[in-house]
């Protein structure tokens, strides 16, 4: 009986729990095809004015592009460089195994700010112009140390005995790579460029001080949010949210895609 | 080791050198500027000196933000651990949905913050959401101010951050023995007594976690005090932020970096000497 009760207890602080998370974003979602610019109760029906006015707005579609830009070459380069590297180090090295995880540990457990400051005196130090190439080689260094945490466990899970019987049968060691490993990881990689991908388009402090006179998508809803608060926030917040889910859902499902490959595999 | 793990270990040698250069080198030249007294490489004569340090505590502006900020992330860090407790256990052990509603707690998550505190502002505006509620039902005649505030501010710091506790927290509690609570009530305890003698005190890892993941961002945060707080917010980040685009001195910009930085990687180094490194790997879950 008194199990009973503290169960419902935690079922409905749990419930108010998502409510609290969820309503500031419904509410954003309502705004977003509200008529008016205010945005008061009762609502005065829907409009899909705000929508066209974004598409208008040619700074708000240079965000866009940008943000797209910096996200795709960042997630490459830090794909391929986080997944060679927990490889390395997973499947290479015996020792200094602890120094390593801390090392690799500290971009993603500093906060941002101190990795925006350094960078900032770094490129302005040795006279490199800000803009989105330094942004990009910024995100990678971040992003890289997510996909080491996405990889590792993965890796883990590999024998290197299977690159042990190819090498035995005769492969060289880049066949060896090639030809056992990488279908192995990859997807384990594509999660890993989708989590970069999302780190990088969602990333403010290190981008708002490096970025220079160039806008990306969280600049341009910062700038908006300082000034003023247009509709058109809104618009860009519901594009945003709906191409998140279905990264997300792309992420999950690659996810149990994988992990039934790897059941078949091993 | 064998010849394959050898040339295994050649393909680290890309990453680290990134590594070093765009994330190690720019720590080591703040961490000379925040010891330094001018502008390096400018041509310019500079000397060791500990001033840019001392600076943050000899002037009281500058002390008053820096205490201000640690009370802020600390207020935050307690309540998300107060908020996300209940959820986790009841993910963790009252409910067979819990990887799902894990999915569902991760979508907000995802959503820029800044869209996330923009709704903050749209809930605590004077004719905001929560105004316009109280007025509707004649509770109150004047809109009541709760923006640009350090109440807002906290606020958005506990919506932002609460799920990074949740997580931790949860993946802690899924591991604890079920057995082990029976064990402790079969030797008498109360489910009250058991619950803190056993649940909670194996908990503290993903307290601990959650704490870093918590307080070390709160205590960095740079847009949710422009956004949401006012005069009275101002945290180091801002600061930090005044220091290089208004001031122009990066020695002391840099001193204050630096101290976060510091701060954060003992925080880290603590955490790992307790746990293990790896158990922070093993906590997070995306």
């Amino acid at each position: 009986m008194k199990e009973n009760r503290g169960n419902i207890f935690l079922l409905i602080y749990t419930a108010l729990f998502f409510i609290y998370m969820f309503v500031p974003i419904i509410l954003i979602f309502i705004f977003a095809w509200n008529k008016g610019e205010g945005y008061n109760f009762p609502l005065q029906g829907a409009t899909w004015q705000w929508f066209i006015e974004l598409f208008r707005d040619g700074m708000a579609i240079k965000a866009i592009k940008n943000s797209i830009i910096i996200a795709v070459v960042s997630a490459t380069i830090s794909t391929l460089l986080g997944t060679a590297l927990t490889f390395g180090i997973i499947k290479g090295i015996s020792r200094y195994r602890v120094a390593f995880l801390t090392l690799l540990l500290l971009p993603v457990l500093m906060p941002s700010l101190t990795i925006a400051i350094s960078a900032l005196v770094f490129f302005r130090t040795i006279s490199i112009p800000l803009g989105i190439p330094v942004v990009i080689l910024s995100h990678v260094s971040i992003s890289m140390s997510y996909v080491f945490l996405i990889m590792m466990g993965r890796i883990e899970g590999i024998s290197l005995d299977i690159q042990e019987a190819a090498v035995d049968l005769g492969a060289t060691w880049s066949q060896s790579f090639k030809d056992v490993i990488f279908p192995v990881l990859l997807p384990a990689m594509i999660a890993g460029w989708l989590f970069s991908f999302m780190i990088s388009w969602n990333e403010f402090i290190v981008t708002y001080f490096l970025i220079g006179t160039e806008v990306t998508l969280p600049v341009y809803i910062f700038s908006q949010l300082r000034f003023g608060i247009s509709p058109k926030v809104n618009v860009i917040s519901v594009l945003i949210t709906v191409f998140t889910l279905i990264i997300i859902l792309i992420l999950y499902f690659s996810t149990s895609i994988y992990k039934k490959i790897r059941a078949k595999i091993i | 080791m064998s010849t394959l793990a050898k040339r295994n270990r050649n393909l680290i040698y890309p990453a680290l050198a990134w590594f070093f250069i765009f994330f190690i080198l720019p720590l080591s030249i703040i961490f000379i500027y925040s010891f330094t007294t001018d502008y390096l490489f400018a041509g310019k004569q500079v000397t060791f000196t500990l001033g840019n340090f001392l600076n943050i505590f000899q002037k009281k502006h500058y002390l008053v933000i820096l205490l201000r900020s640690l009370k802020i992330s600390l207020i935050t860090t307690i309540f998300s651990i107060i908020f996300s407790y209940p959820i986790a256990y009841f993910l963790a052990k009252r409910t067979r949905f819990d990887k799902a509603l894990i999915i569902m707690l991760m979508i907000p998550f995802w959503i820029n913050y800044l869209i996330r505190i923009f709704a903050w502002k749209l809930i605590l505006s004077e004719n905001g959401i929560i105004n316009q509620m109280l007025a509707g039902l004649h509770i109150i005649q004047e809109p009541l101010k709760m923006l640009y505030s350090q109440t807002a501010v906290i606020l958005g710091l506990i919506y932002t951050y609460t799920p990074m506790m949740v997580l931790p927290l949860y993946a802690t509690i899924l591991k604890i023995d079920d057995s082990l609570v029976e064990a402790a009530r079969d030797l008498g305890a109360s489910p009250v007594q058991a619950f803190f003698d056993v649940t909670f005190k194996l908990s503290f890892t993903g307290i601990f976690a959650g704490t870093l993941l918590v307080f070390i961002p709160a205590l960095g945060s740079f847009a949710i005090p422009i956004v949401l707080g006012g005069t009275d917010s101002v945290m180091i980040g801002n600061m930090i932020e005044n220091q290089f685009y208004h001031v122009g001195d990066w020695n002391f910009g840099s001193a204050f970096t630096i101290s976060l930085a510091v701060l954060s990687i003992v925080l880290v180094l603590f955490y790992s000497k307790i746990f293990g490194i790896e158990s922070i790997y093993r906590n997070r879950e995306f």
